[in-house]
């Protein structure tokens, strides 16, 4: 009896960890990199290469699970706490290939110089473990677990620059912020979990939705939200994210930026699809706040000079422009953020990479002192064009085919809520979609003005009568802009591939099972 | 359980967390403010519990303790952080870190000086008891 009870747990526990495979991968490399230092030899070498390993291992494996994963499969891991899906096979895949891209960012840099790399690895492989827990947490307590696992290390990583004050400042505004974000995110945690007696995400949001008015769940969900809004750094929770981007080095904004807001989207995502049945509650609230957000990042990037401030608005205005896709409650919005996710990934990416560049050439990040730098790193000045060009949306570059995803997700739930007689919510998604166009209007002022500052003034030196060298930028970072943004145009040309993993692969398991022919789908992969 | 229902312990748990979240808006000194982001967890913890014994399971207790864990790490990372800060400016009020802000806001300025701590006494010096003994000269040859 006991004997076969010991082997069905240990075949159980068999498959979570295989499909816990790519985490643990994560895991074991942080404590090898952590005793790596004790190895004669390798006590000051920098340890990029190991974590570009790990990261490796962890694209590998979830690729492996991509392929063998069934479309419409939900494997609960760990008795439900955490779920692999598509969906956050999807974020986990995106994660990995962000991690790889970072860490080869920071070897070029060399923001983490050969004494700290260790350390410096270690939080943001950290953070990435996080941050994969978030994106397949099916379980209240995973969420707040997944959330702080990726809020400890980022703190830690937004005052690495110990030498310099701004970085110290960073630190302290983000953890003051995220310590309050995540004790009122804890309470509402501890009102929902308590009210149900269950912290399972699917039963939690199966209750709410039968009963979406009462106070104390109203309350819960209002909190629970607080703390995703933090990650996302959507209005009104936005006030820690420029000065902590200001703040901290370029390459550890640019992960802040890009992964952080990927896993608090997978986390929303799962909640906004899971209440589709109750819209009267999610479809405004999620309006509201999108349209804030876009609309708020837009305006206050236009008087920034500092170009990481500049950039940390610009990725407030886009975290609401994927709020705007997931207000639709459907499979469509939520395909269409995971596209928009795999090019602001590359796009966000590229525009931190050449600020961090042009600070290691210049020192500086203010636009004033990077006046007429066409002339002084062209390819450098170029391939950022390509990248703020496509953050503002600009055929035929991938940022036109993602908010062409979004804007279509947006007309079809219109669609699909007109035809079902819920005129309200198509009208709201209408008025979005509209808000959305304006907003791409706006944005263009302050992206075109840092390239107009670029190529059409005088550089500083000439200007006050020196002689203009050219930057001496080296060929390995000229090489790693120019793929990206080489990158960046094919996803725009050729977005077939990519929008079908995101629009029909990834999202499989919030496609209403009704519609399913038993054996047919998912039988095949 | 006759006298103290669930209400009683999650009026308890509120106020805590009211009390604690009061203090974290309120407050400058930075250990001060973490200490009431203790607070508002501990509310929370109590709340947990309450209804873990309501319901019967053990899931509000693991999930106090794996809250427990992250709180210690957090606390942890902050005084660490705090006490990195105080090293470079020898202040703990939050407000002296304003560097960096939008370009037309200006910067937070007291009205007064700050109150500073009262001057401590200084301990009294104790008197000398007696001349100092005469040591054995293969003792001192080893000092």
């Amino acid at each position: 009896m006991t004997s076969r009870m010991l082997q069905e747990l240990q075949a159980r526990i068999g498959q979570d960890l295989t499909g816990f495979l790519p985490e643990l991968i994560l895991s074991g490399a942080i404590v090898l990199l952590l005793l790596l230092r004790f190895v004669p030899g390798l006590e000051r070498r920098h340890l990029g290469w190991a974590a570009l390993l790990a990261a490796g291992g962890m694209l590998y494996t979830s690729i492996l699970q991509w392929q063998n994963l069934a479309e419409s499969a939900s494997i609960s891991l760990f008795s439900g706490l955490l779920v692999l899906d598509t969906f956050a096979i999807y974020i986990k895949l995106f994660l990995a290939v962000f991690a790889l891209l970072v860490v080869a960012l920071t070897m070029m840099t060399g923001i983490p110089d050969g004494d700290d790399s260790g350390d410096f690895y270690v939080l943001l492989l950290g953070a990435t473990l996080g941050m994969s827990v978030m994106a397949s947490a099916n379980h209240l307590l995973m969420i707040f677990l997944g959330i702080e696992m990726a809020s400890i290390p980022s703190y830690a990583m937004a005052g690495f620059l110990k030498g310099r004050r701004q970085s110290g400042e960073a630190a302290l505004k983000y953890v003051v912020y995220g310590g309050g974000a995540a004790g009122v995110m804890l309470y509402g945690i501890s009102l929902l979990a308590g009210k149900f007696g269950t912290g399972y995400l699917p039963d939690v949001l199966s209750f709410v939705a039968a009963n979406p008015t009462d106070p104390v769940i109203l309350m819960g969900m209002v909190f629970l939200l607080v703390g995703i809004g933090f990650k996302l750094a959507a209005f009104p929770f936005h006030f820690w994210c420029p000065d902590v981007f200001e703040g901290a080095a370029a390459e550890v904004g640019a992960f802040l930026s890009v992964a952080s807001k990927g896993a608090a989207l997978a986390i929303l995502g799962r909640i906004a699809l899971g209440l589709a049945d109750v819209p009267s509650l999610m479809i405004p609230v999620l309006a509201v706040f999108a349209t804030i957000t876009l609309t708020f990042g837009n305006l206050a990037a236009y008087a920034q000079t500092n170009l990481k401030r500049l950039l940390a608005y610009s990725t407030i205005a886009h975290a609401g422009f994927m709020m705007m896709a997931l207000a639709t409650l459907r499979p469509e919005g939520a395909g269409a953020v995971l596209f928009y996710l795999a090019v602001y990934l590359v796009m966000n990416l590229g525009a931190f990479a050449v600020v961090a560049f042009l600070r290691n050439q210049t020192n500086s990040e203010d636009l004033r002192d990077l006046r007429g730098l066409v002339s002084r790193a062209p390819i450098l000045v170029a391939c950022l064009g390509v990248f703020l060009l496509s953050l503002l949306g600009i055929p035929p570059l991938g940022g036109f085919a993602a908010k062409f995803q979004i804007f279509a997700s947006l007309f079809e739930s219109a669609q699909a809520y007109w035809n079902a007689g819920q005129t309200n919510y198509g009208n709201i998604l209408f008025g979005l979609l509209l808000v959305g166009g304006l907003n791409t209007v706006l944005s263009l002022f302050y992206y075109v003005r840092v390239l107009k500052v670029m190529v059409l003034e005088k550089p500083l030196e000439e200007v006050e009568g020196r002689e203009s060298k050219p930057l001496a930028v080296p060929g390995w970072q000229n090489a790693y802009v120019i793929v990206l943004s080489v990158v960046i145009v094919a996803m725009g040309l050729f977005w077939n591939q990519l929008s079908q993993a995101s629009s029909s692969r990834g999202i499989g398991t919030f496609q209403p099972r009704v519609a399913q022919a038993p054996p047919a789908q998912g039988a095949g992969n | 359980m006759t006298g103290i229902q669930l209400q009683n312990y999650l009026m308890v748990g509120a106020l805590l967390f009211a009390l604690g979240l009061i203090g974290f808006l309120s407050r400058r000194n930075m250990i001060l403010m973490f200490l009431s982001v203790e607070t508002m967890l501990q509310g929370v913890a109590i709340n947990l519990l309450a209804f873990s014994r309501y319901w019967g399971n053990l899931g509000g207790q693991s999930l106090v303790l794996f809250m427990l864990t992250v709180a210690a790490c957090e606390a942890a990372l902050a005084l660490a952080l705090i006490l990195m800060l105080y090293r470079s400016r020898q202040m703990l009020d939050v407000s002296i870190w304003q560097d960096m802000r939008e370009n037309d806001v200006d910067a937070t300025i007291d009205e007064g000086p700050p109150p500073t701590a009262p001057k401590e006494e200084p301990l009294p010096r104790l008197t000398p008891a007696g001349p100092e003994p005469v040591r054995r000269t293969q003792e001192r040859s080893h000092v």
